[in-house]
């Protein structure tokens, strides 16, 4: 899975230069030092020829120090691993093998002539090879905040997409989402640059793209993920959100290898803990009473559990099997996938069927290679919110009922006043149908013209064909529903992106002097076409269904349209690397894109960073600390996320009017939607300063990174006034400033030395969003419950205050504002009382505050992995802490000024039991219900056990009895164990709306998942 | 940077799909297809479609809500908590702006398009202007200081606030302008479109909420003794709320429903071109039944028999309440009453008469402006001026159609008393008119409703007036969000 980079030639016309300097180096520990003592060696003992080869999995390990412990003898190993030494004690000495990325290994001579080594790579490999983008670099030379995610831990967890497995798994990124069949996550890197959108860049195999929920997570050899500028500038006007680049897997030296895995996993809701229809009626009688409403005739016989009828146990199944092989001339990978889940809601599903087919043939200075990918994705969609509908029907009501087109029970008028919908019957009465057959792969060619220049062409090419299908069969699922007939939808859409590459890398190294500098130019055209057909009245079928074609039914509707996106870039990148002490690292992208009127089409994107290898430093005496990296950066991205012609205003021709005595269809035409001409680029800025460090022989490492970033000409949609009679949504315009910055800091202790090996990696991240400014020269801008105002974090949390409940006429009469005014003269008893924060004797909209955030403080992970002999144990936590949301399902829950089922359990006040939070119930009006308050508001902090597991890997030698190579049984959780005060189904819930990101407006909630995985291959 | 013009080719690429502003509104037809657009602002949910139905029917004492959505119904009861309320407030606030923009657009594009019959462009120029009038008018009624907005806005404009005379103001330029320029009649292929007589009819309308009568008999006159009255005339009662007969004599200005489009309302293709409003006011277990009548207004019926002892014929096409079936043998939706004693729903512009059932695609017209209305407004601005005997035969024709004896026979103790007359006149008009979305301009127009004591009249007829605040609740609060994103309002008084 890790490569290694074979070292570049030059190494020892350095260490000559070194020599020459006679340079001496400190006596123990530094890491690379005793590299620098080959030709030292200068004693008169007795001396004994000591040689060997040192490697990483068989694979030779180019520049390992070797000294002798104790002397200031020294060696290092040459292009094929093999080193020799002259030992003047080889009965007694001890021989050091160091290597940057490795564990440092200590093995007494003991009188060997030939003493060959293994050096095992530490948990962060620095030798690993960091995709970073039209090429690559070792971990140890990375000037940027990129963070390498091990795919290992991706594919133990059983996850749709490729973002929802990310979490916890690195510093800085923040994933929410999954849990329904099918559903895509929300990834969001390092805070939010803007409005329109955190989803970062995916670049499969060069190819800008989605790995969305069609992606098969098993095909992937690595995932980085670049953060910040320097890293991600090289991808320009498209990274501000991050990239994220993945790289499928290819063949390896070798014979065919054959690799099996299958997963088997059972999935369960978190439930409400409702009121059954005993208590039920009790608290909804007490509402009616309290407003002297005469109350409704509940259907006591009835005892519905909704959440019974409404969720199940899920499951998914999800089987791999791939084979593959090379030799030196060529190398092939082929794999097959099959996914599906069943969901947890009834009439949920999703499958999904995968064919790879990664090759690649050399002949001479000549490569060509290609990775293709066909994926077929089906998901049987969720028909209205069921999270919700389960507490919207009351327990009084039955889910048939005969009477009604269609039998299905619901809301009654005189039994159930409730327009909530029956889960069950919507999930029967409509079919919702999404499939989308996808063709995802590139081209490629090299050309070695030098050994040290190489030209490479990348055709890439993406397709995907959309099919949606939307049934509406004969029937009602609410109260005094308008009637409609059997309705067919269908939806074709097909989008395409062509992408054409030329890159030239120059790759070479003058004495000391390293340099990697790569030229590039892109062109990239993506198209979108969609059409639909709608009919009413289709034709049942004998059998109870229907014929679901558009040829059946009457009054057709259609429509269509197509979009087309160019975009055009030329960029670069220059690596420089003195004696891996100073790398300098320069990027420039420049892109042009459609989107932007002529004036602004063009973007350039620079970037520059260094590191500095202290720890090479002759001055660095810190004889404990391994290694130690310093970084900085600074570079600048842009973002363009808008639609395809939103700089231009148009004209919306579809308005009709019936006009004349025989009412004759005319057509209107007119701006529905105002648009800003003069849009542009969006541009973040971004500082990083880091560090790496590896102590107590590399067995502690520390990461740390500090940012600061500012995102100018925000494209927004930020809202208009009313009066401009704008609609269909708001345009977008340059029109705002954010800052962000943060803190991330990931350490990992590990000890490999015993049988018993164990890692700990504990990750910690903070951020902070600030509005420096708004758009339209505004302070402030409202949405929902929230308002984001200049110099604050986005989206505050903006409502009235409750200040508890009044217990008499007393408390009533006596809350009075500073001018002796009444404040709530309308108030009774159990009634909330709210602050009037303007002293005006009255609680209106002017009283709202500031009360919260919904932003957490910091997030940590913490992941622990240890094994022993053929078991394997591992346990990721993940804990948000300090963030403000709003219990959207319990505003509904508790409310009674509507018809819902309610909280098991709740209290409302009464004289007789007045020591309770929630005021006396009060149906038919919102007196004590309000929405806008800070009743609803919860502490949102959380810790989750999102994933353990345990492996056995059956020994070798019984697998070798059948062929086999090896086979790993996992028996493993997530989301197992959830520690929060939040009183809703998932405190790890998510909200679309930037403005409304701790709402939980009965989002999905994550499921727990137990699964059986086998692997094996031979 | 240089790049190739080739390149630069494909970083232009024109929208596919629609013109840009830019390209349109060059030709006559473009002009045709810009005012047609204002119409289909009728067919929004924040307009004739839905909602305004709630604030103009539900809000005053002929209608209410007991909707189990409690927002909703609060604000058919003067219970404004969260002025952002979309159904309640900012939808119909919204849809009022966006039909002026459609205006806006037509008054500053049109004149510069070339038109081979002149008389077409100043026909075009007359309806943009008689319809934001129109748009004015209601934002007048329902928030009274609305901003107003006569120039195509940019994002970052922030029109100034306007006080209530300033917008009826507004709405008198425009109709006076319109007045002239509109056709007396159109051809059968535009009937539908606003003529002189409906520019004039508004114009009295605006004119009588202001109280100034003599401008408002003057503007009536057209319809009543002047050139217009030739084409108006009363018909057949029922005619004037069902899909046939539709743009009859009767009809002074009417929105023209179709239920050729069964999709969602909107600006996409192929919107709705349907009434919602049957759905929300259809009895429960029929429709949303988010609003009904108050059963007073059958005992006002009941009140006075025609001249033949029969009960009054309008209440038959009124109301659906526990007596139809036994005073007309007419069955609701096909079922025999199955609610509430005390209960009322609207009937008006309802299917019942067609089908058992409601949908969101109503095709029956909606009569604005009627000509029965005219005339009793007449009459009401003849009273004002002192002219009461005058304003008599005005009523009676009203009341004869419903086969009712002469105002005077029936009630000869009014005689020339101007107080008396009016009094009389609010009954005429609610038993006339009765879920027309008339009686919450009444209402304001009659003083009813700015005096604790009016109040507590109204009140008890529609209990939902105990809410109601003297010097507050007459009007709506502007939508909180746009008193808070432009800086030049000010929140109505109160609020």
């Amino acid at each position: 899975m890790k490569k290694l980079l074979p070292q570049r030639q030059g190494f020892t016309s350095c260490l000559k230069f070194f020599n020459k300097r006679n340079f001496k180096g400190p006596k123990t520990c530094f890491i690379f030092c005793s590299l620098l003592f080959l030709f030292c060696s200068s004693s008169a003992f007795a001396q004994v020829a000591v040689t060997g080869t040192v490697t990483a999995n068989t694979e030779p390990l180019i520049g390992v120090g070797v000294h002798i412990k104790g002397t200031t003898i020294s060696s290092m190993t040459d292009k094929n691993g093999k080193y020799s030494l002259t030992v003047p004690n080889p009965a007694s000495s001890v021989l050091v093998f160091t290597y940057i990325g490795f564990i440092t290994r200590e093995l007494p001579l003991k009188n060997r002539p030939v003493l060959n080594v293994n050096l095992v790579e530490t948990a962060t490999n620095l030798n690993e090879v960091v995709v970073v983008g039209y090429g690559s670099q070792r971990k140890k030379d990375l000037t940027g905040a990129i963070s390498i995610v091990k795919t290992g831990d991706i594919q133990k967890r059983q996850a749709t997409t490729v973002a929802e497995s990310l979490q916890g798994l690195a510093t800085g990124i923040r994933v929410r989402g999954g849990g329904q069949p099918g559903s895509e996550a929300q990834i969001q890197i390092r805070g939010l640059k803007n409005f329109s959108g955190t989803n970062p860049l995916y670049v499969v195999d060069g190819l800008v793209t989605s790995a969305n929920r069609d992606f098969n997570s098993a095909d992937i050899e690595s995932i980085q993920i670049l953060k910040d500028a320097s890293a991600a500038a090289i991808y320009g006007s498209r990274a501000a959100n991050g990239v994220i680049i993945i790289t499928t897997k290819q063949g390896r030296e070798g014979p065919m290898k054959i690799a099996f895995s299958g997963k088997s996993s059972v999935q369960t809701m978190p439930r409400y803990d409702l009121a059954e229809t005993e208590e039920f009626s009790r608290l909804n009688y007490m509402a009616y009473d309290n407003s002297n409403t005469p109350r409704q005739n509940l259907d006591l016989d009835i005892n519905t559990n909704w959440q019974d009828e409404t969720f199940r146990t899920g499951n998914t199944q999800d089987y791999n099997m791939s084979f593959s092989g090379a030799n030196k001339d060529g190398s092939y990978y082929v794999s097959g996938g099959y996914f599906k889940n069943k969901g947890t809601v009834i009439s949920t599903d999703f499958n999904r069927l995968n064919f790879r087919v990664n090759t690649k043939g050399t002949k001479g200075i000549f490569t060509i290679g290609e990775n293709l990918a066909i994926s077929n994705a089906k998901n049987n969609e969720m028909s209205g919110n069921p999270i919700i509908d389960v507490f919207r029907m009351l327990p009084t009501i039955p889910v048939y009922d005969a009477s009604h087109a269609g039998g299905y029970g619901y809301g009654d008028e005189a039994k159930a006043r409730t327009f909530g919908t029956n889960p069950v019957a919507i999930a029967d009465l409509e079919d919702r149908i999404n499939e989308n057959l996808r063709l995802r792969g590139n081209l490629y060619t090299e050309l070695q013209l030098l050994p040290s220049l190489k030209y490479r062409f990348n055709l890439g090419y993406e397709t995907s064909n959309d099919h949606y299908s939307y049934l509406r069969k004969d029937g009602s699922w609410t109260l005094n529903q308008s009637y409609d007939p059997a309705i067919i939808n269908q939806n074709r859409g097909q989008s395409s992106t062509v992408l054409a590459e030329n890159t030239l890398t120059f790759n070479e190294k003058f004495g000391q002097h390293a340099f990697n500098v790569i030229a590039g130019q892109s062109y990239q055209k993506d198209n979108y076409a969609q059409l639909w057909g709608t009919k009413r009245n289709i034709l049942a079928n004998p059998s109870g269904g229907y014929y679901d074609v558009l040829d059946q039914g009457n009054e057709p509707q259609t429509g269509g349209y197509k979009n087309r996106v160019d975009l055009i870039s030329y960029f670069g990148r220059f690596e420089y690397n003195y004696a891996d002490r100073y790398l300098l690292n320069g990027v420039f992208r420049t892109d042009g894109v459609s989107r932007f009127g002529v004036d602004n089409k063009f973007g350039a994107f620079p970037s520059i960073s260094g590191a500095w290898r202290i720890s090479q430093e002759k001055f660095f005496k810190a004889s404990w600390i391994d290694d130690l990296k310093l970084r900085a950066n600074y570079g600048t991205l842009g973002s363009s996320n808008i639609g395809p012609y939103d700089y231009i205003a148009f004209i919306n021709t579809f308005s009709t009017i019936p006009m004349g005595q025989s009412q004759t269809i005319q057509q209107g035409s007119t701006q529905v939607k105002l648009s800003n001409e003069d849009l542009r680029w969006e541009e973040v800025t971004q500082q990083n300063y880091g560090f790496d460090a590896a102590f107590l022989k590399n067995k502690l490492t520390v990461t740390a990174e500090y940012f600061i970033s500012k995102t100018k000409d925000v494209l927004i949609e930020y809202p208009l006034l009313i009066s401009t009679g704008n609609d269909g949504g708001n345009p977008f315009v340059n029109g705002a400033t954010l800052g962000n910055r943060g803190f991330e800091l990931t350490t990992t202790y590990q000890d490999n030395s015993r049988l018993f090996k164990y890692n700990i990696t504990a990750n910690f991240t903070t951020l902070n969003n600030k509005v420096i400014n708004l758009g339209y020269n505004k302070n402030r801008t409202f949405v929902g419950n929230t308002v984001t105002e200049v110099g604050s974090p986005i989206g505050m949390w903006y409502m009235l205050q409750t200040d508890g409940l009044f217990q008499n006429t007393n408390d009533v009469s006596n809350y009075k504002n500073s001018q002796g005014v009444v404040v709530q003269p309308g108030a009774m008893p159990g009634d909330i009382r709210f602050k009037d924060n303007n002293d005006d004797g009255a609680i209106t909209n002017a009283d709202k505050v500031v009360v919260g955030s919904p932003w957490a403080d910091y997030e940590m992970g913490l992941n622990f992995g240890a094994s022993y002999k053929g078991f394997e144990f591992t346990m990721d936590w993940f804990g948000s802490f300090g963030s403000t949301v709003f219990n959207g399902p319990k505003s509904v829950l508790n409310m009674f000024s509507d018809n819902s089922n309610y909280l098991a359990g709740v209290q409302p006040w009464t004289p007789e039991n007045p020591n309770t939070d929630v005021p006396r119930a009060y149906y038919g009006s919102t007196i004590n219900s309000r929405g806008d308050t800070d009743r609803w508001l919860e502490d949102g902090s959380f810790a989750r056990l999102k994933y353990i597991g345990i492996s056995y890997n059956i020994p070798k030698k019984l697998m070798s009895k059948i062929s086999f190579s090896n086979a790993q049984i996992t028996l493993s959780a997530q989301n197992l164990i959830t520690i929060t005060k939040y009183t809703g189904l998932d405190p790890e819930f998510s909200n679309s709306s930037i403005f409304e990101k701790g709402y939980d407006f009965g989002a999905f909630p994550n499921l727990r998942t137990v699964s059986l995985g086998l692997q094996f291959g031979f | 940077m240089s790049v190739p013009s080739c390149k630069k080719d494909l970083l232009n690429q024109d929208n596919p799909n629609t013109l840009t502003v830019e390209q349109f509104w060059k030709t006559e037809s473009d002009a045709q297809k810009g005012v047609n657009a204002i119409y289909a602002m009728s067919f929004q949910s924040g307009s004739w479609a839905r909602w305004i139905y709630f604030r103009l029917d539900l809000t005053s004492d002929e209608g209410f809500s007991n909707s189990p959505w409690a927002e909703l119904a609060d604000w058919t009861r003067f219970q404004y908590i969260n002025y952002n309320f979309w159904e309640g407030n900012v939808n119909t606030y919204r849809d009022t702006y966006k039909a002026i923009f459609r205006c806006n657009q037509v008054l500053t594009y049109v004149p510069e398009i070339p038109f081979t019959d002149e008389t077409k462009k100043t026909q075009t120029l007359a309806q943009a202007k008689f319809l934001r009038a129109f748009y004015y008018y209601y934002a007048a009624i329902l928030w009274e200081n609305f901003p107003i907005v006569t120039e195509l806005q940019n994002p970052t404009d922030l029109p100034n606030k306007s006080t209530l005379s300033e917008v009826w103001s507004q709405v008198e330029k425009d109709l006076i302008e319109a007045s002239a320029d509109l056709p007396e009649q159109w051809a059968s292929s535009e009937v539908g479109r606003p003529t002189k007589g409906a520019a004039q009819a508004l114009l009295g309308k605006a004119y009588m909420q202001q109280h100034k009568w003599n401008e408002a008999k003057t503007a009536f006159d057209y319809l009543v003794t002047g050139a217009g009255k030739g084409y108006y005339g009363l018909v057949n009662y029922q005619d004037n709320f069902r899909a046939e007969n539709e743009n009859n004599k009767e009809s002074v200005f009417e929105i023209q429903f179709s239920d050729a489009n069964k999709t969602a309302e909107g600006d996409g293709p192929s919107s709705n071109m349907g009434s919602n409003r049957s759905q929300f006011f259809a009895p429960r277990s029929i429709g949303w039944s988010d609003g009904q009548a108050r059963n007073w207004i059958i005992a006002e019926f009941k009140k006075e028999k025609t001249i033949n002892g029969q009960i009054d014929p309008r209440l038959r096409y009124t109301l659906f309440y526990p007596g139809l079936e036994a005073d007309f043998g007419d069955k609701t939706y096909g079922r025999s009453w199955a609610w509430n004693a005390d209960e009322a729903w609207f009937k008006k512009y309802s299917r019942d008469y067609m089908r058992n059932n409601e949908d969101y695609f109503n095709q029956i017209n909606n009569r604005v402006i009627r000509y029965a209305d005219v005339l009793l407004m007449y009459a009401e601005a003849l009273n004002e001026l002192g002219s009461t005997a005058q304003a008599y035969q005005y009523v009676n024709t009203v009341r004869t159609r419903a086969n009712l004896a002469g105002l005077a026979l029936a009630y000869p103790a009014i005689g020339t008393n101007k107080d008396l007359f009016r009094e009389r006149l609010k009954t005429e008009r609610s038993l006339e008119l009765c879920g027309e979305s008339v009686r919450w301009a009444d209402l304001k127009r009659w003083g009813d409703l700015d005096t604790q004591e009016g109040v507590n009249k109204v009140a008890l007829r529609d209990p939902d007036f105990k809410n109601f605040v003297v010097g507050k609740n007459i009007r709506l609060p502007l939508p909180q969000v746009e008193v808070e994103n432009n800086t030049n309002l000010v929140q109505n008084p109160n609020y």
